[in-house]
């Protein structure tokens, strides 16, 4: 174990009431209810309901999370029989310890701002009650996830999860490319649900038991051969990867961007996305068993970050730079989790839901102002819309990890726990630290500074269309709008100061706490990682400064000295043209179809010409029938019949 | 009048049936309380159930080819509710269709009176007459439709019916020949007895009462005819086969299974077999519902699939050995999630299509803004059917994958897990048609009471078993026990 310095903890048990838990899951479940049921027409009254539903559970959420903190981040587990059939036992139940209060209190306050910005942003829209239902939902389910005591009710919730995705992604149907995100989203999402079910399966048949601190100890005991606990641990990450849309099921999370922009803000921030990387930080105890597991997450995520930030340095949608940023973020968690970073990678989930969260609710924003997310058509946004510009800005710097912000803390813990495992993880993260920097900064610089380039004329032809402003003359948002911009600012420049490398370890001792075996990896502050990764921040930002603000050597100029690398970053490594162009419609579509086609013609026809011709005289008598089919469907039994007995005799020597 | 009292439930149905016939021709007027006779008949069936069920006195009547036990009952209640569903559902039709209203009704309880007798016999003879008895009454009901689509489905499942039914036989007639009995348990003891000299002539045997069951099961390959059949007979009687005929084959053969041929044949060899027939059946059907425009032969190929899955806790059964029960209550309660949810899926269609006169996919399209309710619950139950969480069919699937685990037919599991996402394609396509696509008629599509019940009591079931599997696991369960002890 690569712990040095290993604090164990003493961890008492939080001392809350059950019915607090609870009313923290059941709060949204009644709002997205009442609006399902009688609310849908009363569009005002639906948004203020969830408002307040998500407000409670976050009044809650800190409750237990002061519960938690009191009894240093220890677990208490309310547990139900669900029901039991046979060896079956699955129980419906909360477990509470300093991760999931602490993940609770992140969801339900990014949930919460995003409802209130969702007020300004949705106004007008035809599907307003739809809208906060299924935002309310999808907020329960995310709770459920984060609250589940046992593998089983986390895997339902992590479905339902998806099913709301799928909803909120094509909340805007009638647009064909939403549809079609929708889709996407689903489909490659369950693509690595297969490996989490697989997991389940697994666990079941291996363990016995879903209860996630009993398959802890059965992993700690040695109880779980090693081998069952890499396939279980890969299982869980084909799920995780799915979800955290990790390399090579990624590329769902850039079109689910055809979604409104407070969905994307809570899938990108606190729900979905953090739902892989928690996961996989619930069953860290498991993962840090198997060193195989270990490196293929670690991999994994390295690749991933890296790939995503060059893909995002070549965006010119102002939303894609920050879902790539995402993607690119999820890998940093998903590496420091594959160099036994337990709680710097939950740290960065966290520090990053407050900072992406905003930057997303302030895309949202200048759309608001411009009807456009294409950067090309932005520009000067600065003094138009100083709130969005500031608090933008704020949560660029912490992105690109500038003292003291909070992107600061939790990626120099990544890098420090990459550098005392891996120099390659570490020089990789390095670099994308760089990128970041970069493309956050070159964001930054074609949307608020230079000239303001007109944004894109309103449609009024389109019905469907609610834009309401003026974008020839783009205005700052109202306060519904930059309300939570201004709240969401304070922890992105804050929330790393719980957990300052040698000074602080709040953070660190709730989330250790967690743990079957308490015990922190304290890490110590290193003028080395935190200098160098300074100074990489700022040298992102300042070729980003020369390049889009002074205009030192022209971006079409760069993009041709770098073709081959430019094409290969702007068509997003070939991946979806591999997906959609060649799997799904040469390889699916057409071979498969193909194929079809001559099973059609050459076994069926064949199969029922021949016995057409056999007894074409029945046929004409009985004249009802077509083509004789009745006969070779009554051949096909006896055939059937004859095959089956063949493949009997063969599979059981007698 | 012991004996009478056992097979009450059936009677109970049967004498229904004939009030029916009596009723009709006696009493004039439109005739709309005929269905809620023959609910009134499956209510007492059930409560009589139920009776036995408290008096907790199992038994076996004559002469030990009928048994009453946990095991019979268990279908008991399933067939009774997919009957009162199916008659719910029908009310509509039948009214539109016309002729003979109360034949129709009738020969429906006959045949669930058949599939009860199924559930229960543990004689060869009784077996085939049960058979009979539950599948004639299918064979005129598949034509009962004016038109000729209906009038071919008949037809055809009638002469094919017939085909299987004869190797059936025939396959029945060899055991009998080998071992001079018919009831099951004393070919059991027979077989045990025997020093494996005419091991080949029982092969044989075995083979053809599951490919003559296959027949009812819809595996490949005796599946040829679900396809025309599905789509040709009137849509309440599709439902009907698709759930009702074909738990009670799978009833059977688990209890010929059991009962004739033992732990000493219950072997590898044969879960190899089954094995390789679920994982051809699974995928055949599902790459072939994939191509389908038409929603009833899609549903057709569905359940071709769908018994496809079932067959992987068949072959957990056969490679359990003794510890069969596991996987023998999975493929019990995923017979009973089916039900509900294909009934569930149908009952909508029922409604929509007979609405829009058309069973097209495409023309399902937009069906959210006509009918908000009859959309939500076939799409409900179409993610039940692809097997997603919270819904029955979630649960179903997950249990039968588990007893395959178990058996270590890991490889099997796999191509079923695979086969889910293929099925998900096909399933949820029609669930985008009527969300996402446009229709091109905004009438609402108004339900009907009968059918509203229907599909209030299946949404509700799927989703309740989909919350709160315990209960009808613990059933399943318990009966299975029934063979645990011998």
């Amino acid at each position: 174990m690569p712990f040095f310095l290993a604090d164990v903890l003493e961890v008492g048990v939080p001392t809350i009431d059950e019915w607090v838990v609870w009313a923290i899951l059941a709060s949204p479940i009644v709002s997205w209810a009442l609006i399902a049921l009688y609310l849908r027409k009363i569009p005002a009254v639906a948004g203020y309901v969830t408002i307040a539903a998500v407000g409670l559970s976050a009044v809650l959420s800190v409750i237990v999370l002061f519960n938690v903190m009191d009894a240093d981040g220890g677990t208490v587990v309310f547990t139900h029989e669900w029901f039991t059939a046979g060896s079956l036992e699955v129980n419906f139940g909360a477990r509470i310890d300093g991760l999931s209060a602490i993940m609770l209190v992140v969801v339900t306050s990014v949930s919460f701002l995003v409802q209130i910005f969702s007020q300004g942003y949705m106004e007008g829209d035809k599907g307003y009650g739809r809208y906060y239902a299924h935002m309310s939902l999808f907020t329960a389910s995310m709770l459920g996830l984060v609250l589940a005591d046992n593998l089983f009710m986390l895997f339902v919730f992590w479905e339902l999860v998806g099913l709301c995705s799928y909803l909120l992604i094509g909340f805007w149907f009638h647009k064909p490319s939403a549809a079609a995100a929708a889709k996407k989203a689903f489909i490659v999402t369950r693509i690595g649900d297969l490996g989490l079910l697989a997991a389940v399966l697994l666990i079941w048949a291996e363990g016995g038991t879903f209860q996630i601190d009993e398959i802890h100890q059965l992993a700690l005991t040695g109880a779980l051969s090693s081998t069952v606990i890499t396939w279980f641990t890969l299982g869980l990450f084909a799920g995780a990867a799915g979800k955290s849309a990790q390399f090579p099921l990624h590329v769902w999370l850039p079109d689910a961007m055809e979604g409104p922009t407070p969905v994307s803000a809570l899938i990108h921030a606190a729900t979905m996305v953090a739902a892989g990387v928690y996961l996989m930080g619930r069953f860290f105890p498991v993962l840090e068993l198997t060193t195989d597991a270990q490196g293929v997450v670690a991999w994994i995520g390295a690749l991933t970050a890296l790939i995503a930030a060059t893909i995002a340095v070549v965006q010119t949608d102002f939303k894609r730079v920050l879902a790539y940023s995402t993607i690119s973020q999820l890998g940093y968690m998903m590496l420091a989790l594959g160099v036994f970073g337990y709680v710097a990678a939950l740290f960065h989930l966290m520090t990053h839901a407050f900072f992406k969260a905003l930057l997303f609710l302030g895309s949202g924003s200048v759309n608001h102002a411009t009807n456009t997310f294409d950067m090309r058509k932005m520009g000067g946004l600065r003094t138009a819309m100083p709130f969005t510009f500031w608090t933008f800005v704020i949560g660029s710097l912490s992105l690109a990890g500038i003292f003291p912000l909070a992107g600061f803390w939790s990626k120099d813990e990544i890098l420090h726990d990459a550098w005392d495992e891996n120099l390659a993880l570490w020089a990789i993260a390095a670099f994308v630290a760089f990128l970041t920097a970069f493309y956050m900064f070159r964001a930054v610089f074609l949307t608020f500074f230079g000239e303001y380039k007109g944004g894109e004329p309103v449609d009024h032809h389109d019905e469907e269309s609610h834009f309401h402003g003026d974008p020839a003359h783009p205005h700052e948002s109202g306060w519904v709008m930059r309300l939570p911009l201004i709240i969401l600012a304070v922890p992105a420049i804050a929330a790393g100061w719980v957990n300052m490398a040698g000074m602080t370890d709040w953070f660190g001792r709730m989330v250790a706490g967690a743990l079957p075996e308490p015990e922190l990896h304290a890490v110590s502050f290193d003028w080395w990682i935190a200098g160098s990764s300074t100074v990489i921040a700022l040298a992102g930002i300042g070729t980003a400064w020369a390049i889009y603000y002074r205009g030192v050597i022209a971006s079409s100029t760069l993009r041709d000295a770098f073709y081959p690398l430019a094409a290969i970053f702007e068509n997003k490594y070939f991946l979806d043209r591999l997906y959609e162009d060649f799997f799904a419609r040469t390889v699916l579509q057409r071979w498969w179809n193909r194929l079809l086609e001559l099973i059609d013609v050459y076994i069926v026809d064949g199969i029922v010409n021949g016995a057409g011709t056999v007894s074409r005289g029945l046929s004409s008598r009985l004249g009802v029938l077509q083509n004789g089919q009745v006969q070779a469907y009554g051949l096909g039994l006896v055939v059937g019949v004859v095959i089956l007995v063949a493949a009997v005799f063969t599979a059981n020597p007698l | 009048m012991n004996a009478l009292d056992v097979v009450a439930p059936q009677l109970a149905l049967l004498v229904t049936a004939g009030i029916l016939l009596v009723l009709e021709a006696m009493l004039p007027g439109k005739r709309r309380w005929l269905p809620y006779v023959a609910l009134m008949g499956l209510a007492v069936s059930a409560a009589w159930t139920t009776s036995w069920v408290i008096r907790d006195d199992y038994q076996t009547i004559f002469d030990g080819t009928f048994s009453l036990d946990q095991y019979s009952v268990f279908f008991y209640y399933v067939f009774a509710g997919i009957t009162a569903l199916v008659v719910l559902s029908s009310i509509d039709w039948v009214n539109t269709a016309g002729r003979g209203k109360s034949e129709y009704y009738a020969l429906l309880l006959v045949s669930t009176a058949g599939l009860m007798f199924l559930a229960g016999a543990r004689d060869l003879i009784t077996i085939f007459v049960a058979l009979e008895l539950s599948s004639i009454p299918q064979y005129i009901l598949a034509g009962w439709a004016k038109d000729r689509r209906s009038s071919e489905a008949g037809l055809k499942y009638l002469i094919l019916g017939a085909i299987s039914s004869a190797i059936l036989l025939y396959g029945m007639t060899l055991l009998f020949g080998f071992t001079g009995e018919t009831v099951l348990p004393e070919i059991g003891a027979a077989l045990a007895a025997d020093d494996g000299a005419n091991r080949a002539l029982i092969v044989v045997a075995m083979t053809m009462i599951i490919a003559g069951f296959g027949f009812k099961l819809a595996i490949v390959p005796f599946q040829m005819w679900v396809p025309d059949v599905y789509q040709g007979a009137p849509t309440p009687i599709t439902a009907y086969l698709s759930v009702g005929s074909k738990a009670a084959a799978f009833a059977v053969v688990i209890r010929v299974f059991f009962e004739a041929f033992g732990a000493d044949f219950v072997s590898n060899d044969w879960a190899n077999i089954f094995a390789v027939l679920a994982a051809i059946t699974m995928t055949l059907g599902n790459v072939l519902a994939l191509v389908q425009t038409n929603i009833k032969r899609m549903l057709g190929y569905s359940s071709v699939a769908q018994a496809g899955t079932i067959l992987i806790g068949l072959a957990a059964v056969s490679a359990s050995g003794q510890e069969f029960t596991l996987a023998a209550n999975a493929v019990l309660f995923f017979l009973a999630a089916y039900a509900f949810t294909n009934l569930g899926a149908f009952a909508a269609i029922i409604a929509i299509t007979h609405r829009i006169g058309s069973d097209e996919i495409a023309d399902f399209a937009g069906m959210w803004r006509r009918a908000p309710i009859l959309a939500a619950v076939l799409a409900f139950c179409l993610v039940s059917l692809t097997g997603i969480p919270p819904t029955a069919g979630f649960w179903a699937k997950l249990y039968v994958f588990y007893a395959g685990v178990q058996a270590d037919l890991v490889w099997l599991v796999v191509i079923g897990v695979l086969n889910t996402t293929i099925s998900a394609f096909y399933y949820l396509g029609v669930v985008r048609h009527m969300f996402l696509g446009e229709a091109e008629e905004m009438s609402p599509v108004r339900v009907s009471p009968g059918i509203g019940v229907s599909v209030a009591v299946t949404a509700a079931g799927v989703l309740i078993i989909g919350v709160f599997p315990g209960p009808v696991l613990d059933a399943a369960n318990e009966a299975v026990q029934v063979f645990a002890g011998g």
